[in-house]
């Protein structure tokens, strides 16, 4: 009965219909196009390509000449005074010198350093204090150095080398700072400068669907910030390292930038103007990056951390830069439900806009 | 003194400014009462460990040195190790002794101090009976606290740059620059109004700022006044010249970005490296903020004669900067 209904359906009609939903379907995706175009327009104005683009050349610089040279620590200097010569198999580690003021002016100039001042063939220990722990070891390895013994090489277990180590580690909070800081502040001037110029106002008499608007805003967005996350990583890392991370980084990019893309939006609905998301910006700038990148970078104990939704996106991001992938589903799950709720957010607020402006 | 009043009128209606004045107070109480940071564990060793692997005495002796995290089985150490965001040493028994595992990653202190390892393991007892003398001088650790202090009030006084540099970018973007123009003011009262308030505001915000974080004697006070006031007027002037040379708002917040990222990253780097190369001393001494960061920082350590000579600089160039600006406003009236 209901295959006999179905097939009984006048075709010219159902014609009409498809057609009519094919013509629907085009001219949405004409406006998307137009849409695209217009924030492509806005953008190149707003200086945000010129901008990244600068920022880009700065971060790769800074990276190949500032960062990876420097960044490494060598241990404890070792100083000994030894008067009557008691100590010979020492290490070449150990540093001699003639007097105990010497000792005491190096000692105090470098403060990690560690001097063994040796009488009657009794090695006595001097350091400054750093924390109990430290100082015991500094201790002991001093000593360790007057009886060297043969040479140990730990074992090694992992693929990178410090170098290696090094570029991944701040191309990645490089990328992190600048989707969170720089490229949001970017967005938030472009959106700002729409909603003074009236663009708002004329979206809301356009026969449009309200969620047009922001996809084509966010997927530009979404793009320029992959873009960018590929060539900072392509100049960075290398081209051979770049391959097997990409996929991973990509969606670890695109959940940053999603979340921050709206979150940016949603201030710019709900803020009067530019000067009073700075002070949003500020506040926000100082409370995700700060505290996350202490928690992840160092062992400094922060115990409510894990409540910090960006600390799990930053160590997804890093986890992603040396290739190993996120097997949480619960983490997509939340990233998801947190794009969805963003999303909701804004439209809310992007529709209430539209009805102020009239 | 009308003027004046306008400013403030202006002030009092705006609570973007009253509330970014008020920032860097709120992250000094932050800092002072409820986020009480532990470094003490930053320059420490970290060990990871299989469970059951070593004896408990083994483990107390690490203990010592460092902390010691136990995994479960020895795919969950491997993976510990390799961790990025970690810098774990991983501990095996080897016969009597034990050995020692490195993602390889590492830098050299990690790479020396767990190639060192086993044979302090061995020497254990040896070293036990030998004195050590434990030199009396603050925390090496401490004196980075004071970083964050330091590193609040040269934001608080970075407020008052950011003040002056949007109100000017603000006037120009409405047209109001058009309207100073033709109204009967010199371009000194001009400067002393739009100077006055970022100023005033930026040293008021620094001062609570410094009251929170620091509790230091009259004397040091004094210089820890003196090094905030000049400070938050250079700051107020280099707001002037970003609001001169902005053309737009997103170019402004460019600017303010990258004199915002100088003005922090320079002395903190310069600081933290102490760096001692005569020329490289003198160069991160044309940002301001190196000297007012290092005279914080002499001040918060208990010392004066590094304070004086910041504060010398500083007033160097609070009119070097000023004069700059009179010569460039005075030029471009003639050019006008």
């Amino acid at each position: 009965m209901w295959n006999h209904n179905k097939g009984n359906r006048d075709p010219a009609r159902t014609n009409h219909r498809l057609t009519g939903k094919s013509c629907k379907t085009r001219s949405i995706w004409k406006s998307l196009r137009s849409l695209l175009q217009k924030d492509f327009r806005m953008m190149r104005s707003g200086k945000f390509f010129a901008v990244a683009l600068g920022s880009l050349l700065l971060y790769t610089l800074f990276i190949h000449f500032a960062y990876v040279r420097f960044m490494d620590m060598e241990i404890y200097q070792v100083y000994l005074y030894d008067p009557a010569g008691t100590q010979r198999n020492v290490s070449p580690l150990v540093h001699p010198v003639a007097s105990l003021e010497e000792m005491d002016r190096i000692l105090h100039k470098d403060a990690n350093s560690v001097g063994i001042h040796v009488t009657d063939g009794k090695p006595e220990v001097s350091l400054y204090t750093a924390s109990k722990k430290l100082d015991r070891h500094r201790s002991d390895y001093a000593l360790s150095l007057l009886h060297p013994g043969g040479k140990y090489t730990p074992e090694t277990v992992g693929g990178n080398n410090l170098e290696q180590k090094n570029r991944r580690d701040i191309t990645c909070e490089l990328l992190f700072i600048e989707i969170v800081a720089v490229g949001f502040l970017g967005i938030a001037s472009v959106l700002f400068k729409e909603k003074q110029m009236g663009v708002m106002r004329v979206h809301a008499i356009l026969p449009l669907p309200k969620s047009l608007f922001l996809f084509s805003k966010i997927f530009l967005f979404l793009a320029t910030d992959l873009v960018f996350a590929i060539l900072l990583v392509l100049c960075n890392v290398g081209l051979s390292g770049t391959g097997k991370i990409l996929p991973g980084l990509l969606i670890q990019t695109t959940i940053l930038s999603l979340v921050m893309a709206l979150t940016v939006f949603g201030c710019a609905m709900i803020l009067k103007d530019f000067r009073q998301f700075s002070l949003a910006y500020l506040v926000i700038a100082l409370f995700v990056t700060a505290p996350v990148f202490l928690s992840a970078n160092t062992s400094i104990k922060m115990t409510w951390i894990r409540f910090h939704p960006f600390y799990h996106i930053y160590m997804g991001l890093k986890h992603a830069f040396f290739g190993i992938p996120v097997a949480n589903p619960l983490y997509y799950l939340c990233a998801a439900g947190a794009v969805v709720l963003l999303f909701g957010i804004v439209k809310t607020a992007f529709c209430r806009e539209m009805e102020k402006e009239g | 003194m009308k003027g004046w009043i306008y400013q403030l009128k202006s002030v009092r209606k705006d609570k973007f400014c009253i509330m970014s004045f008020f920032l860097p107070v709120l992250v000094a109480i932050l800092l002072n009462f409820a986020g009480s940071i532990d470094l003490s564990s930053l320059g420490e060793l970290q060990f990871v460990l299989t469970a059951g692997d070593l004896t408990s005495e083994t483990t107390e002796w690490l203990a010592r040195y460092g902390t010691v995290m136990i995994c479960q089985t020895e795919e969950e150490l491997i993976s510990e190790i390799n961790d990025p965001s970690t810098n774990l040493i991983g501990i095996e028994k080897d016969g009597k002794g034990i050995k020692t595992i490195l993602s390889g990653d590492e830098w050299a202190i990690l790479q020396q101090a767990a190639g060192t390892l086993p044979l302090l393991y061995e020497q254990r007892e040896s070293s036990a009976q030998v004195g050590v003398q434990i030199l009396s001088r603050p925390d090496i650790l401490a004196g980075y606290q004071h970083i964050f202090a330091a590193m609040t009030l040269v934001v608080a006084m970075f407020m008052g740059c950011t003040f002056n540099a949007m109100n000017i970018i603000s006037e120009k973007e409405e047209g109001v620059v058009f309207i100073n123009e033709i109204l009967p003011m010199s371009p000194k009262e001009y400067l002393i109004q739009k100077i006055g308030i970022g100023f005033v505001f930026g040293c008021l915000s620094a001062l609570i700022t410094a009251a929170i974080c620091f509790r230091l004697p009259f004397a040091r006070a004094a210089v820890m006044l003196a090094l905030l006031v000049l400070s938050a007027f250079v700051s107020s002037l280099i707001g002037l010249f970003i609001g001169r040379f902005s053309n737009g708002l997103m170019i402004g917040v460019v600017y303010i970005k990258l004199v915002m990222i100088v003005f922090m990253a320079v002395p903190m780097i310069s600081y933290l490296a102490g760096v001692e190369n005569r020329i490289l001393t003198f160069l991160s001494y044309l940002i301001p903020s190196s000297a007012t960061l290092e005279g914080i920082m002499d001040l918060a350590n208990g010392g004066t004669a590094m304070a004086g000579k910041d504060t010398v600089i500083l007033a160097v160039h609070g009119i070097v900067w000023f004069l700059l600006y009179l010569l460039l406003a005075g030029r471009g009236k003639k050019q006008a």
